[in-house]
């Protein structure tokens, strides 16, 4: 692929009037509906296709593609301010994001946010430009017993997710791995935990468990001390609103780190943005300096998930628009507009429609320039939030949850199963469980139990194969180093004392 | 928010047309309700249908789309059923109802409770392998797995899905045996065949098609009655020697339980009109699909029928029937 002509050929597009009007809509909407816990990019896209039917189809594809990318700029805010992640990759970014907010830096950790977003949302694009067709057939070689190596790696995480004890970080990542095998055994077809409710036979759905244990649990938690009049101190001054230049030195590896995690980890079409965020969030606290502080409002660890967000967005382009194999089901939906407006998903697409490929790679450059700009001055406006009393914000949470929730399903029973998690999230408070590792067993779990029986039905029930596989093996080792840091750390700070 | 622009958008569309009215006829917005979430299947059909019945005027008034995912289909089913009586309610049917109220005992109605209205289309399929897999024919690759018993590996979807009846069906009438990977979604299916961790999928012959054009797959056999006019030069199963039924993944619509005749006759004429248009002929052939359209009577026989062979498959297959 030339890379030169094409940018100017795509250019000649994206910067039309007209294509930079549909961008800027896009990316406005993305926006939005990010800020909004709940409806996702998926529904939002799919509920617009219709309306498309009559644009230019690169025009459309313009757009969609800015509510995609634009939807993972907004989903921090909440979880910075409100501890209300807005979808499921943006949960990592609760644990520091929220922490900073409660120190009176949120407005620097929207900042961090949305400068992450846009450093590792131009690598994305920029990966997504110059390797898409060898990055994705090489993807390939990746099936189910690399996939459940590299699910094995992000449960590892869960010794660096884990606060005080790590014998209760195990507790709750295994509550949230069971959590993740209610419904139907996709096997068998065997019910599971259902105890007879048809609306558990599809699982419980992720949303519902992250905010109500995120959300409800800080909510209820905060109620109880009764003295939270001024729950979080407001930023004022620009100073205040906007990450400081040490802030911004410490995110240095960070940025790096959410750019390449993120994108290679959006080019497997099995893996996804929550796994991104949650090793991108653990690559970070494993090479830092200083992992003690990760929680406690960190701005490396926003930084990192934050970035690995936006940068799975140009890595998941890659297998749908060279192969046509969707990763995600806001890339399924894409895939289906592509077809509904008359192209040919395939192989083939880039080569015969340049103009549509290089169009919405350089309408990816300038959207993520827009949001940048959109985002820095939302944020003195969103960092307002925290001015309100508790007797009106609290309610406020409250709302935005069960409203969030009920947008995905329309379904009373998920609203139900939301204020039992939101009891589960409060216990864990006071018994001091931490909630994050709870969420990686359940977005973990389902993946991984199914990537291993698909593996053992490829080796006929031989569990060789995970570890005959070299990536495979690779990862695993992988897994099994980051076992060991905690005892490596606990044992080198031993001999500094022996030596001391 | 954004759910109200839509709908303000459609209204704009949805102008108010003539439309054959014997007895029935609506008078306020149609809900047509879908079992998966925006962005599915039956969603994206459904969506093009209620802009073509704006386009078109074929409705005097506008069609609002109902999500009513969840429960494998039953949420679906059991909204429908409640909503006995109400005329101005119909949904998009699925096959995933018939195999669902087949194997699930929480289902606590079936897809019989349901008023069939028409059979739209038949989404045919075509058996695939790699490009550069020794299997010319299905007839090979039959032999192959007769050869290796259980070598052999198939990416599919769960149990009841298209793919999975069509492997059922060949391994009973040939006596061969191959290993079928669950895979939940359509491109992980791909991805295992294109990477070589699998030999053989069953795959809608309009996401096939560019993969062969790319060089990626070959098509062993097509899964349809008549040549599709995309693949002229592939035999069907029959053609290949293999005579099993032909198992089409079947999009129709439905009304709640006990429709009166005059709302089933509205809706079938309605429905007979748009299959007559270009944009209906036109989403037809970009998708592959075949015109599959059946009034009523003929769609409640059909599945009928559909539900005894399921049946009789899956309890073959092992699996519980509880009804």
């Amino acid at each position: 692929m030339d890379v030169l002509p094409g940018l100017l050929q795509g250019a000649a597009v994206a910067l039309t009037p007209i294509n930079l009007l549909w961008c800027f809509l896009g990316v406005v909407l993305g926006t939005a509906v990010g800020v909004m816990p709940g409806l996702g990019p998926p529904a939002t896209i799919a509920m617009l296709l219709p309306l498309t039917f009559q644009m230019n189809p690169t025009s459309a594809i313009i757009m969609l593609a800015g509510i995609y990318y634009g939807a993972k700029y907004g989903g921090s805010t909440t979880s910075i301010l409100l501890n209300v992640p807005g979808e499921s990759a943006s949960v990592v970014t609760c644990l520091d994001g929220f922490a900073m907010a409660k120190r009176g830096r949120a407005g620097a950790a929207l900042g961090i946010a949305a400068i992450a977003s846009f450093i590792a949302g131009t690598f994305g694009v920029l990966g997504l430009m110059l390797t898409a067709p060898p990055l994705a057939r090489a993807a390939l070689a990746f099936s189910s017993p690399e996939y459940f190596a590299l699910m094995v790696l992000g449960l590892a995480m869960v010794v660096l997710l884990a606060g005080t004890s790590l014998v209760k970080a195990l507790l709750a990542m295994l509550v949230g791995l069971w959590i993740a095998s209610v419904g139907t055994d996709l096997f068998t077809a065997t019910s599971r935990f259902t105890f007879g409710h048809s609306e558990l036979l599809d699982g419980i759905d992720f949303v519902v468990v992250a905010i109500g244990v995120f959300a409800l649990g800080e909510v209820l938690a905060n109620m109880e001390s009764g003295h939270a009049a001024a729950m979080l101190p407001v930023p004022t001054g620009l100073r205040n609103l906007l990450p400081s230049r040490a802030e911004l030195k410490a995110c240095r590896f960070a940025f790096v780190n959410g750019s390449v995690v993120g994108f290679l980890i959006g080019v497997l079409p099995g893996a996804g943005s929550t796994i991104a965020s949650f090793l991108s969030y653990g690559v970070e606290k494993a090479v830092s300096r200083h992992p003690e502080r990760f929680g406690t409002g960190v701005p490396e660890g926003v930084a990192a998930p934050e970035g690995a967000n936006n940068s799975e967005t140009g890595g998941a382009l890659v297998p749908m628009l060279t192969l046509a194999i969707p990763g995600s089901a806001t890339t399924a939906i894409l895939l289906a507009a592509l077809i509904l407006w008359g192209f040919k998903p395939g192989p083939l697409m880039i080569q015969e429609h340049p103009t549509m490929f290089w169009g919405l790679v350089v309408s990816m450059y300038v959207g993520n320039v827009m949001l940048l700009v959109l985002n820095l001055p939302l944020i003195p406006l969103f960092a307002q939030i925290l001015r309100l009393p508790a007797y009106i914000l609290y309610p406020v949470i409250f709302g935005v949850s069960i409203v969030g929730v009920y947008s995905v399903s329309g379904s009373q029973f998920d609203v139900a199963m939301l204020v039992g998690f939101g009891l589960l999230g409060y216990l864990m408070r006071k018994l001091d469980y931490p909630a994050a590792p709870l969420i990686l067993g359940l977005v973990l779990g389902d993946s991984m139990e199914r990537a291993l029986r698909q593996s053992l039905m490829m080796s006929q029930g031989d569990l060789g194969i995970l570890i005959s596989r070299p990536i495979a093996a690779v990862i695993l080792a992988l897994a099994v180093i980051v076992l060991g840091i905690p005892s490596l750390r606990r044992a080198n700070a031993w001999r500094m004392k022996a030596i001391g | 928010m954004l759910r109200a622009l839509v709908v303000l958008l459609a209204v704009g569309l949805g102008l108010p047309a003539s439309a054959a009215g014997q007895g029935f006829k609506p008078s306020k917005p149609i809900e047509f309700v879908v079992h998966t979430g925006p962005g599915g299947g039956n969603d994206v059909l459904a969506r093009f249908i209620a802009t073509a019945m704006g386009k078109e005027k074929l409705l005097p008034v506008r069609m609002q789309i109902t999500n009513k995912p969840g429960g494998g289909g039953l949420t679906a089913l059991a909204y429908l059923v409640e909503k006995q009586g109400q005329p101005h309610t119909i949904g998009t049917f699925t096959g995933v109802w018939i195999t669902t109220t087949l194997m699930r005992a929480e289902a606590k109605v079936t897809v019989k409770d349901l008023t069939p209205v028409v059979r739209l289309a038949l989404e045919p399929a075509v058996i695939v392998v790699k490009h550069d897999a020794p299997y010319k024919t299905l007839k090979e690759f039959i032999d192959a797995a007769k050869g290796n018993p259980g070598q052999l590996k198939q990416s599919g979807g769960s149990i009841g899905s298209r793919d999975w009846v069509i492997r059922q069906l060949l391994t009973r009438h040939t006596g061969a045996q191959w290993a079928f990977i669950s895979f939940p979604g359509g491109g992980e299916r791909i991805a295992a065949l294109l990477g070589g961790h699998v030999q053989m999928m069953v795959i809608e012959p309009q996401e096939a098609g560019e993969h062969i054009r790319g060089g990626g797959m070959r098509v062993l056999a097509q899964i349809a009655d008549r040549r599709l006019p995309g693949f002229p030069g592939v035999p069907t199963l029959k053609e290949a020697g293999f005579d099993i039924p032909i198992v089409p993944v079947v999009r129709g619509i439905v009304a709640p339980p006990g429709a009166p005749r005059e709302v089933v006759a509205y809706w079938e004429d309605v429905f007979v009109r748009l299959a007559q248009t270009a944009t209906w002929k036109k989403y037809l052939e970009d998708n592959q699909f075949e015109d599959g359209f059946q009034r009523s009577a003929e769609f409640g026989a059909f599945v009928d029928r559909f539900s005894e062979m399921m049946r009789g498959l899956l309890r073959e297959a092992g699996v519980n029937v509880v009804r």
